[in-house]
């Protein structure tokens, strides 16, 4: 009996002491949902009927007239551009230049590198003015080259570091061999380095793709046109037009995420590798 | 080998295509933003030659208490909210009888990947006075301290930064998480033997040898309370009037509305010097010296 109501006391207190971890749980996902939610009811269900709950019947037509009356699907083909391209790029500049300062012999090559690290301390905002006036001047204004340049140079530092890292790991012994093979350096990189680096380029991929996805403030400033608007300049615009039409917006918000949160699900243990590696190289 | 490696065309090959662009995009604005912050400049025509007009104008402008204090407020929200309540989630979290661990950690951390414009208008629906969550969930228990909250001087900057706090929580969560579990079971356990409580023990053992770990979360959230600024941008546009107003709105604000390029890149130079500032302060709070017994 004594022993039955000491393991219940015990149950009780561990439950105690998680209601905070669940609480805030519930604090974190709730405006999600309710976003959701509201993303498929009608004005007159989020502001009277129905303010918290699951929707009572679901309005797809919500995301119809979204996607079909607004430049929703040219936001999305703008950012899939953009973010890709600027991945790509950042990937394969930053492994070649990764390689060159962790192998190759060159007087310059720490300070390259010490050049480099350096501007992952650099606040944006620093950058922004002269940067802004560089794009003008080079009539790149408006133009998917106005970010992509940005973000290929902005994900640098932090990608080659990452690549780095992992090439300072692997044993010279293999590119020895290749070399006493009579393979030529390009060869070598190629055909051992990258398969090598391959794990390390799906953490800076996924990563940079998610910032690039993300990045607000250059591409508020670089791109003022409506047809080369990614989606979170984008989404900027509904909170005038759609001010009254609160299910529309929702849907709106809605798009805008699904794709990220479905990448996160997914690769969830690779995007907090990344963001722990982040934090080692820049600590 | 050396010979193999000391290739200098692969070298350049290799090299080079990176710190052009680097050089370009990310350093030489670098320069320019010192180099403009001593000329009155509109940006297109002549620049003329100021000195130290545009500093001293700095600390004249009646915006700068303003955006001070609302940098300083953000960045106290940042700090008691995440690494605060973070690290009290942490230890909790650590605990090996929590069950659900994953899933914990996964929904705190969802924010995280949303778009910063999602995040301030899902609030920005969030805190609307009518019809918003908040006032209803008042409204609905009975509370009656309904408010407009972004029209709030006083209330609105809180609200605001604590949209950005909600946001990031679950990075700083994960990084105070993996600052824990780095700490070795056996340290914990051998004080639970010597009668210690656990909660004593993690303020005793678990928090000083988090110092490096709190000290890069803490610089994370000071310096990006001070350099604040797309929230303000979507949710109030600075206002009501300037009352949002803060360094980085300061900078946008003289640059791209006003064009006064000069001013506004010397505004950049003090917010990058008082962001060092803060670094290195931390840095001293930290100091490894002080936490070990």
């Amino acid at each position: 009996m004594y022993d039955n109501a000491m393991t219940y006391m015990k149950k009780t207190m561990q439950i105690v002491m998680q209601f905070p971890l669940w609480f805030y749980f519930i604090v974190s996902i709730y405006p999600l949902f309710w976003m959701v939610s509201y993303s498929l009811k009608n004005n007159d269900e989020i502001f009277v009927t129905n303010p918290f709950g699951i929707p009572t019947h679901f309005r797809f037509e919500n995301y119809i007239n979204a996607w079909s009356q607004f430049n929703i699907p040219k936001y999305v083909i703008n950012s899939l551009v953009v973010s890709t391209v600027a991945t790509i790029g950042i990937l394969v500049l930053s492994v070649m230049f990764a390689y060159a300062i962790a192998r190759m012999q060159w007087k310059l090559r720490n300070a390259a590198r010490v050049y480099m690290i350096i501007g992952m301390f650099i606040p944006i905002q620093v950058i922004m003015i002269p940067l802004a006036i560089l794009v003008k001047d080079f009539h790149l204004t408006n133009t998917y080259g106005a970010l992509i340049i940005p973000y290929i140079a902005f994900g640098l530092p932090f990608s080659a570091l990452v690549f780095y890292g992992f090439m300072k790991s692997i044993p010279i012994e293999l590119e020895e061999s290749a070399c006493m093979d009579g393979a030529s350096i390009y060869r070598t990189f190629m055909q051992i380095i990258v398969p090598i680096v391959r794990p390390a380029v799906a953490t800076v991929a996924i990563f940079q793709f998610l910032a690039a996805w993300n990045e607000f403030l250059m591409a508020y400033i670089l791109i003022s046109e409506e047809s080369m608007k990614t989606l979170p300049l984008g989404l900027l615009l509904f909170q005038g037009q759609y001010s009254t039409d609160w299910g529309g917006m929702g849907a709106v918000m809605t798009i805008a995420s699904l794709p990220m949160v479905i990448v996160y699900l997914l690769f969830s243990e690779q995007v907090e590798r990344a963001l722990t590696v982040g934090s080692a190289v820049k600590g | 080998m050396r010979k193999y490696f000391n290739n200098k065309l692969a070298i350049a090959l290799f090299a080079l295509p990176s710190l052009f662009i680097y050089s370009i995009v990310v350093a030489y604005p670098i320069l320019q933003t010192f180099y403009r912050s001593f000329f009155e400049w509109d940006g297109l025509g002549e620049a003329d030659f100021n000195g130290l007009q545009n500093y001293l104008m700095f600390f004249k402008d009646p915006l700068l208490g303003t955006s001070l204090k609302n940098g300083f407020i953000f960045a106290a929200v940042l700090v008691v909210f995440q690494i605060g309540l973070g690290t009290i989630l942490a230890l909790v979290c650590s605990d090996p009888k929590v069950k659900g661990r994953k899933l914990l950690k996964t929904g705190y951390f969802i924010p995280v990947v949303l778009s910063v414009t999602v995040v301030c208008q899902l609030w920005a629906a969030i805190y609307d006075p009518t019809n918003g969550l908040i006032n209803k969930l008042f409204q609905m228990v009975g509370i009656s301290y309904q408010q407009n909250w972004m029209t709030s001087p006083y209330a609105s900057i809180i609200a605001i930064a604590f949209v950005n706090a909600w946001q990031y929580m679950g990075y700083q969560f994960s990084l105070l998480y993996a600052g824990v579990k780095s700490i070795p079971e056996q340290y914990l356990e051998a004080a639970t033997i010597d009668g210690c409580g656990k909660w004593t023990a993690h303020w005793k053992i678990t928090l000083p040898m988090m110092v490096e770990t709190f000290k890069f979360c803490f610089i994370i959230a000071i310096t990006s309370g001070i350099g604040a600024f797309v929230q303000m941008l979507i949710m109030t546009s600075g206002g009501p009037g300037t009352s949002n107003y803060t360094l980085t709105y300061m900078i946008y604000r003289y640059a791209f509305t006003e064009s006064e390029y000069g001013y506004a890149c010397a505004i950049s130079v003090m917010l990058v010097i008082i962001s060092l500032l803060a670094t290195l302060i931390i840095n001293r709070a930290f100091d490894r010296e002080k936490f070990s017994h």
